[in-house]
């Protein structure tokens, strides 16, 4: 159950997007992500769309991957796709076709159009998205996210940015221990009769609390423990330290880049015309 | 007939990533009634991952687990029941205490187990006295109390469910040589007050030596012996070609064969090998 959620885990590999900058990955993502907002139609999407494929061609991840990644936001995925087949307004243009369902629920061409676009662009948007997390490893993107806010500290959030980028090292760290953890108690509880699997909703969330306590109360001991354990190898917050690993754009970088901004900029000559 | 037998256990974890590896391979051996079972093997042996099995929190990849004849996972929706029957202390059960008194966290199991109010407070009541926990802590809040006292607390939470077989994944780790004595006796005053079977993983051959009657060594997920207790020490080369030991005392007796006095190599409890080194002593030393 656990274990259906891959967003979030490193995909080892020695491939063309492994090797980029993480900073670049991360303006990649970002720019995508608003060019697939602001496409207005389906060419558009689908230029966008050929960008992301090949990305996911050139990360060497096995597609695979990608599909048990898609498989835990199915649900939502048919949630938009229903919602906006039958709630499309239709107001300035005509529908040329319309089928009647049930109910005065109304399937017409539009929406029919409507529904497939949005559902793509939840498709595209975790598919780009999982793509950088399994060619990136968490730390790498925190220090990209470091490198990239630290203009902030001009503006007298001297520290902040450091201490985030720590707190969110920290955070994705602690994600597998605190599954395993989590794995670990449940089957405690389960070895004691506890039964996690029947009964209704409250039955359920009841059945919760047994596991939900012990793994706060580990949290917060892990805390303490972390926090000495730093304090121990002095640690001080971002003052006066050099990165051991310094970030450094190369060729790759500048290429991707290039074609990137190649795409989105026929995106928008194709907004224009069509 | 044997009360838990465990018939070509496969495991195999991640069956389909590129992580893929046998935890456990083609594991076979029977258990009798009323037998104390100790596991020995490296970190990483498989042990943790074959007790798992033998109460149903993982299911077997390939082979069976009968316990009184009967294959656990013939109804899987009963396994719960089967974990009345076979209990699991796992490895620093004190991190699993969760309610606002410990009373209330021993009765949990039991609570589960469908037992009504009033046997459940006879069953705490016995096993408070088994653990070693007196009567004013029931009313306390289990995370007021030292860490060896909350070892007792989740062992008791274990025990209230008076299983027929009760299996301990490394009971003693982390404990002081008091908290250990006291925990291994509290494991044997169990087995004999409901004439219980245990089996324990443990690293501490002191222990395996005191308690246990057969031993199993895992070695990379195949189980390489299960004999007697006696008979598993007197190999003590093979032990430590796959990185186990024999107890201390026994390594002292060993080297003290090989200086070359006349000494038997089956030792392992140092009460024994005081006795022995006592007779030895008043006979002289003519063996020596």
């Amino acid at each position: 159950m656990l274990n259906d959620i891959t967003f979030g885990q490193y995909y080892a590999n020695n491939s063309f997007v492994h090797k980029m900058d993480p900073r670049a990955k991360l303006l990649i993502l970002v720019t995508i992500i608003v060019f697939i907002f602001l496409a207005q139609n389906a060419v558009a999407l689908s230029l966008i769309a050929l960008l992301i494929f090949c990305g996911v061609f050139f990360s060497k991840v096995p597609l695979k991957m990608y599909l048990k990644n898609l498989k835990a936001i199915l649900p939502i995925l048919i949630f938009t796709l229903l919602i906006n087949l039958f709630f499309t307004s239709n107001v300035n243009t005509q529908p040329s076709w319309s089928f009647e369902l049930f109910l005065g629920l109304t399937i017409t061409n539009l929406s029919l159009y409507r529904a497939f676009y949005m559902a793509a662009r939840i498709l595209l948007l975790i598919i780009i998205s999982a793509e950088l997390t399994y060619t990136t490893t968490p730390n790498d993107l925190t220090d990209a996210i470091e490198n990239l806010l630290s203009p902030l500290k001009f503006i007298g959030l001297k520290n902040v940015v450091h201490t985030l980028a720590m707190m969110m090292t920290i955070a994705l760290r602690f994600i597998p221990t605190l599954i395993e953890e989590t794995q670990k108690i449940m089957n405690a509880q389960k070895a004691r009769g506890a039964d996690l699997e029947s009964g209704n909703l409250i039955e359920r969330i009841k059945a919760l609390i047994p596991i939900l306590i012990p793994l706060l109360i580990s949290s917060v001991r892990r805390a303490y423990e972390l926090a000495e354990a730093m304090e121990c190898r002095c640690y001080n917050g971002g003052e006066g330290k050099k990165r051991m690993k310094q970030l450094k754009y190369s060729t790759n970088d500048y290429t991707a880049f290039f074609i990137v901004f190649l795409v989105c900029a026929t995106t928008i000559a194709v907004n224009f015309i069509l | 007939m044997s009360i838990l037998e465990v018939k070509n256990l496969t495991h195999t974890y991640d069956g389909n990533t590129p992580f893929f590896s046998d935890a456990v391979r083609d594991v076979s051996f029977s258990v009798q009634q009323g037998e104390i079972i100790g596991i020995i093997g490296h970190t990483g042996s498989g042990k943790s991952t074959l007790v798992q099995h033998l109460n149903g929190l993982l299911k077997p990849t390939h082979g069976e687990i009968l316990l009184d004849g009967k294959d656990i996972w013939e109804n899987p929706k009963q396994i719960r029941m089967i974990r009345s029957k076979v209990g699991l202390v796992f490895q620093y059960p004190e991190y699993q205490l969760f309610e606002d008194t410990v009373y209330k966290d021993i009765a949990f199991g039991p609570k589960n187990m469908g037992f009504d109010d009033k046997k459940i407070e006879i069953v705490i009541n016995e096993i408070c006295e088994i653990v070693g926990l007196k009567k004013e802590y029931l009313e306390k809040s289990p995370f007021d109390l030292s860490g060896g006292e909350k070892r007792r607390v989740a062992i008791a939470g274990v025990m209230a469910m008076q299983p027929k077989i009760i299996v301990f994944d490394e009971p003693v780790a982390g404990l002081d040589p008091k908290g250990r004595a006291d925990v291994i006796k509290m494991i044997a005053d169990y087995r004999n007050k409901y004439d219980a079977t245990v089996i324990i993983i443990s690293h501490n051959m002191e222990d395996m030596a005191l308690i246990a009657d057969k031993l199993i060594v895992m070695n990379k997920g195949e189980m390489v012996l299960f004999d007697k207790t006696e008979n598993v020490f007197k190999q003590h080369e093979f032990l430590k070609s796959i990185g186990l030991n024999v107890p201390m005392v026994t390594q002292i007796m060993l080297v003290l064969k090989q200086m070359g006095m006349d000494i038997p190599d089956d030792i392992f409890t140092v009460d024994k090998a005081v006795e022995f080194l006592l007779r030895l002593a008043k006979g002289g030393n003519t063996n020596a």
